[in-house]
């Protein structure tokens, strides 16, 4: 299993990078992972499009669709791929800490 | 069209990011493996090959390709994959001989007494490792079949390679991961999507469909008895809202009864792309959600390839002519609005529009007039791709290579180079892709060519243009 390192700190990953621990998240975490998505500061839009992912996989075990995503933050799509380069479903999951997708996704 | 340029090519042909584990499995492929047994392959992929000719009949085909396969490379010409990389590995015939070859020289007499006579050892590991290769950088568009004077279905040959391959542990994680939760997981659908989110994900659409057009449609749920059950690929309850909201109100305005099973809500069969075993289990799963809520027929949504597999092997698998009909959402829709139950405003979308036909349901020739006619009826400006219908131009991820993010750049500048130049010089606003692969490589493709076009699903558009009453 790959290892991601920042800053000593140790996180097991899988091979694209995402989280392999997910109870192991916080807002520490995110930052970390950040930096492998090309986002130097973790903004405010950042962080209301993190947390509503995280609670919404907390309680449902999926990120929400994108049209949710979208109405929920406030953001269209573009801007959330401004925020989140490689866009919703890898970069701005991947810093809230859920498994990679799969499928057609 | 321009053959790639040293830098694309080189950029396109990046290897994969785990260099690591490439190096590991001694595979010089771009895609990620699971672990597997790396020893002694020439002699289980001859296995495999065996067991698979005994129980399969591949090898009427095989027998007639070995025969017939004159290796003109007339194909060539109808190969997007090959027109931008002018690589001749690339040539459909020249990947298909990796195969043929491999049969020629084990399973028929005239090869294996030639090659005692002349002390040909036979399959090597690094013809495996080239087929590896190959296999994967076709999209199994099936393009080339028409071309091929002595009728060699290539796409076959592609999907039967991919098989043993996969029989021997070499097959796209991204695929066997995806399947692996279909068919073993919780959930029970590649993108695991649990009932509950499914729920609040169809609640949260009727809403939507509320506050849009101020119309109560609801999204049947364990509907007992209903007419159709209905099977998009998931990734559109994750991705697709409006493609949804159209099909639920296209029910809703023709009054028809349907359900989503929740016992299993998935359309997306990858056994297609590389397991006629995978393909056989999913598609059963089709099979026993419909006996549970007692359908009458299939439907799958807006998914190429979901829908090719239900159509021709739900009758092969799941009861031969006594098998459930299989329909796709755009018959359906199409049968409703020649039948006038559907209603549709002219003129209802301005902006250019045109239509990239899937592979999967175009080459056959089964869906190809029935969206255009929609799409004619509701838009003021509808144009026409280059070529198109069943002479199209795959998006350039077909065969599964969408699913594996690894190899997007190939994706996108080699496999989509044909597909981006084409919807660039249509100059329309929307582009209608029935499809969830397609609709992602698509994506993809506008953004890195930066063309802008609004890449979309039909009932995207037609959601637009219902009139009701």
């Amino acid at each position: 299993m790959p290892v991601f390192e920042c800053e000593g700190r140790m996180y097991e990953v899988d091979e694209d990078g995402f989280l392999q621990e997910p109870e192991r998240w916080s807002q520490d975490v995110a930052k970390d992972f950040a930096q492998t998505e090309a986002i130097a500061d973790l903004t405010d839009g950042h962080w209301k499009v993190i947390n509503y992912i995280r609670n919404y996989y907390l309680q449902f075990g999926i990120a929400p669709m994108v049209r949710k995503l979208c109405k929920e933050t406030g953001y269209k799509l573009n801007e959330i791929y401004q925020l989140f380069p490689s866009g919703p479903a890898k970069g701005a999951c991947k810093l809230a800490g859920l498994p990679k997708p799969t499928g057609c996704v | 069209m321009e053959p790639l340029s040293t830098e694309e090519r080189r950029k396109a042909f990046a290897s994969a990011k785990k260099p690591d584990i490439v190096r590991k499995q001694r595979l010089p492929v771009r895609y990620h493996v699971e672990d597997f047994d790396v020893t002694d392959r020439p002699r289980r992929f001859l296995q495999a090959f065996a067991a698979i000719l005994k129980h399969t009949n591949y090898r009427v085909a095989l027998d007639h390709y070995v025969r017939v396969s004159a290796k003109c490379a007339r194909c060539s010409v109808k190969c997007q994959v090959y027109l931008a990389t002018g690589d001749e590995r690339d040539v459909p015939c020249h990947r298909s001989e990796l195969l043929l070859s491999v049969y020629r020289r084990h399973f028929t007499v005239s090869g294996v007494l030639r090659a005692r006579v002349l002390g040909d050892a036979g399959l090597t590991d690094d013809k495996i490792q080239e087929m590896a290769e190959s296999f994967y950088n076709c999209t199994a568009c099936r393009r080339c079949y028409f071309e091929c004077p002595m009728g060699v279905d290539h796409g076959l040959i592609t999907h039967l390679g991919r098989y043993i391959l996969s029989e021997i542990g070499i097959v796209p994680r991204a695929l066997a991961v995806s399947v692996r939760e279909q068919l073993l997981g919780a959930t029970g659908n590649t993108s695991a999507v649990p009932v509950p989110a499914l729920i609040d994900t169809l609640e949260f659409l009727s809403e939507e469909i509320k506050d849009g057009i101020g119309v109560d449609v609801s999204f049947p749920v364990d509907r007992q008895g209903a007419e159709y059950l209905f099977l998009p690929a998931v990734s559109d309850f994750l991705m697709e809202a409006e493609t949804l909201m159209g099909n639920a109100t296209v029910f809703h305005a023709t009054g028809d009864s349907w359900t989503i099973g929740t016992g299993y809500f998935d359309g997306i069969n990858y056994g297609l792309f590389y397991s006629d075993q995978i393909l056989e289990h999913v598609v059963k799963k089709i099979q026993v959600e419909a006996q549970r809520l007692g359908v009458r027929k299939i439907l799958i949504g807006e998914c190429g390839h979901a829908s090719r597999s239900a159509k021709y092997f739900y009758p092969a698998f799941c009861g031969g002519k006594d098998a459930l009909p299989v329909i796709n959402i755009m018959e359906y829709t199409h049968q409703a609005w020649k039948e006038g139950r559907l209603k549709l405003k002219a003129g209802a979308i301005a902006e250019r529009v045109t239509y990239h036909d899937p592979c999967n349901i175009a080459r056959p020739g089964w869906i190809v007039e029935q969206p255009r006619e929609l799409l004619k009826a509701i838009c003021g400006d509808y144009v026409e791709m280059t070529p198109n219908r069943r002479d199209n131009i795959c998006c350039g991820g077909g065969g599964g290579t969408v699913s594996i993010d690894e190899i997007q750049p190939y994706r996108t500048l080699v496999g989509g180079k044909a597909k981006a130049d084409q919807i660039r010089a249509t100059g329309a606003k929307y582009c209608v892709a029935p499809c969830a692969n397609c609709k992602k490589q698509l994506r993809e493709l506008v953004a890195e060519h930066g063309i802008d076009c609004q890449i979309v699903g039909l009932h995207d558009l037609l959601y637009k243009a219902i009139v009701f009453g």
